[in-house]
């Protein structure tokens, strides 16, 4: 598949640290990529090169095959970046807003109000659409600049947390609007919201100090991780004595404690019994058992060391 | 509030004119600079302070030097339309007269002030990030430019070399010529035309700046 996006040794330098350290990935063009990572490990700072809003401190991003800092003005075409918090102009409206954008990309007026009203629709904006931005709730203005965004029908769309501020409904027509662009557009995608991202992704980066960690789809990913299991154990009573003593178990991974529920990983259903023997004494209230999602992968011990 | 106390104390310019008459160009430029400033501070350091839409705009397919000219030409016609109303308000209270040269060399003389003092505030704006250090500023240079640039006194009133420095400074320059032209009905075109490159190289460095602030 035609790469969309390609990054050659990225590296972005602030105030002398690295963030971003000789990165190179490629997105193939239609595909939805969700980044996932913890704070200050480089995913907006990478979404601000991607959008242009930053250059480089050495390597390349070459969006479509053009190189972004020399052929500037027809790669600033293709794309389209909604920020995390809202840059709209207070003193106009969200609609003169996005028509002021359609305005700068040259996009003709019968158009512009064509699509405002077509994207407008399938968000539920409508009726906002001529409150002063200042006016509007974080989700609208959230909305209305995701629509800005498309005014130019770019191939290309960059998200930093795309439903921040969105109420459940303004959530689900927003995904069902991503999901129908996905194929047409190459969307890129910061979010905190895992669950969104189980959902919604062809593939998921995972950052970690300015490096991808994992890459890939939720599947593969999970992989290597395909005969871990979550295990919980709520007890009447855990004493800090009979946390250390499961803790000590060689079979038991990554345990926890919170109030009276002994949290832990284990490779089969058989470290389970072996916690259950070593606790036999001990009333038992309630018990779980999960396969591993997102979370687990992101937990700090798995995603620094992995599994095995 | 500055012409009719000043024109008690002033009545005739240097060439002979009753200092209300004289004095009416200058208290257009006067105005201009301060109406031009609010649009520049809204642009250049309001919304690029809180990362509001001037960033939007940046990252669209325009150079800095477009933006820059844009806002500054935006910012132009506002104000030329507030001083245009304004001088026609004051026409009420003192009798004027223009003719028609007389009033176009007076707008392309404003329009070009207009240009050297925007450029100017987008400097400052662009230079600077605290608020309480660019109202400083801006507060400092509306003094030099009101009795600086021979607006309301004449730069002949102030000793030879001073009044000499002052009346070829870029930003009294337009006015200079427009008054010279006013009096004596001379256009020194070499010094009109000299400020056609300034404007322009000072576009670019603020282009320049911007890129920088931009971090693009």
């Amino acid at each position: 598949m035609e790469a969309s996006i390609t990054l050659k040794k990225v590296g972005k330098l602030v105030r002398d640290k690295t963030v971003l350290a000789g990165l190179s990935f490629g997105v193939e063009r239609g595909s939805l990529v969700a980044i996932v990572g913890e704070n200050d490990s480089g995913k907006s700072v990478l979404l601000k090169l991607l959008s242009g809003y930053e250059n480089p401190n050495y390597g390349q991003v070459f969006i479509h095959g053009l190189d972004m800092q020399k052929r500037r003005k027809e790669t600033r075409n293709l794309i389209g970046y909604v920020p995390y918090e809202s840059n709209l102009d207070p003193w106009l409206t969200l609609k003169q807003n996005i028509l002021f954008n359609a305005n700068l990309y040259g996009i003709d007026s019968v158009k512009a109000i064509e699509r405002i009203n077509y994207y407008s629709s399938l968000l539920n904006l409508k009726k906002s659409l001529n409150e002063f931005s200042y006016r509007a709730s974080g989700g609208e203005q959230k909305k209305a600049m995701l629509i800005r965004s498309l005014i130019h029908d770019p191939d290309i769309l960059i998200m930093d947390e795309p439903t921040a501020f969105m109420d459940a409904e303004s959530i689900r027509l927003t995904w069902d609007l991503l999901k129908d662009l996905k194929g047409e557009k190459s969307i890129i995608y910061v979010s905190n919201s895992l669950s969104e991202i189980e959902q919604a992704h062809d593939r998921i980066l995972v950052f970690n100090e300015g490096r991808i960690l994992m890459d890939g789809h939720l599947d593969k990913l999970l992989e290597s991780t395909m005969d871990y299991h979550q295990f919980q154990i709520e007890f009447e009573d855990l004493s800090i004595d009979l946390y250390n003593k499961l803790k000590k178990i060689v079979t038991v991974v990554s345990p926890n404690k919170l109030d009276n529920t002994f949290h832990f990983y284990g490779r089969n259903r058989g470290v389970f019994f072996d916690v259950v023997r070593e606790a036999s004494n001990n009333m038992m209230v309630n018990l779980e058992v999960k396969n591993l999602g997102l979370r687990d992968l992101l937990d700090s011990e798995f995603a620094g060391k992995g599994l095995d | 509030m500055i012409g009719s106390p000043l024109k008690n104390i002033i009545r005739y310019s240097i060439s002979g004119v009753p200092y209300d008459i004289w004095s009416f160009p200058g208290l257009i430029f006067i105005l201009g600079s301060i109406v031009i400033f609010p649009p520049l501070y809204r642009e250049f350091f309001d919304l690029r302070i809180h990362g509001k839409s001037l960033v939007n705009i940046a990252l669209t397919p325009h150079s800095k030097t477009k933006i820059i000219f844009s806002n500054l030409v935006v910012a132009i016609v506002e104000t030329i339309i507030i001083s245009i109303l304004s001088g026609i308000i004051y026409t009420i209270f003192i009798e004027i007269s223009f003719s028609l040269l007389n009033l176009l060399f007076f707008l392309s003389a404003l329009i070009l002030y207009l240009f050297l003092i925007g450029n100017l505030f987008i400097t400052i704006l662009l230079v600077i990030d605290t608020l309480s250090t660019v109202l400083l500023t801006i507060s400092i240079i509306f003094l030099i430019n009101i009795f600086g640039n021979g607006f309301i006194i004449e730069t002949s009133f102030f000793p030879n070399e001073l009044g000499e420095l002052l009346a070829l400074q870029p930003l009294s320059l337009p006015f200079q010529l427009y008054q010279t032209f006013n009096s004596i009905g001379i256009i020194n075109f070499e010094f009109f035309l000299s400020l056609f490159p300034i404007v322009y190289l000072w576009i670019l460095l603020n282009s320049f700046l911007l890129k920088r602030k931009m971090l693009q």
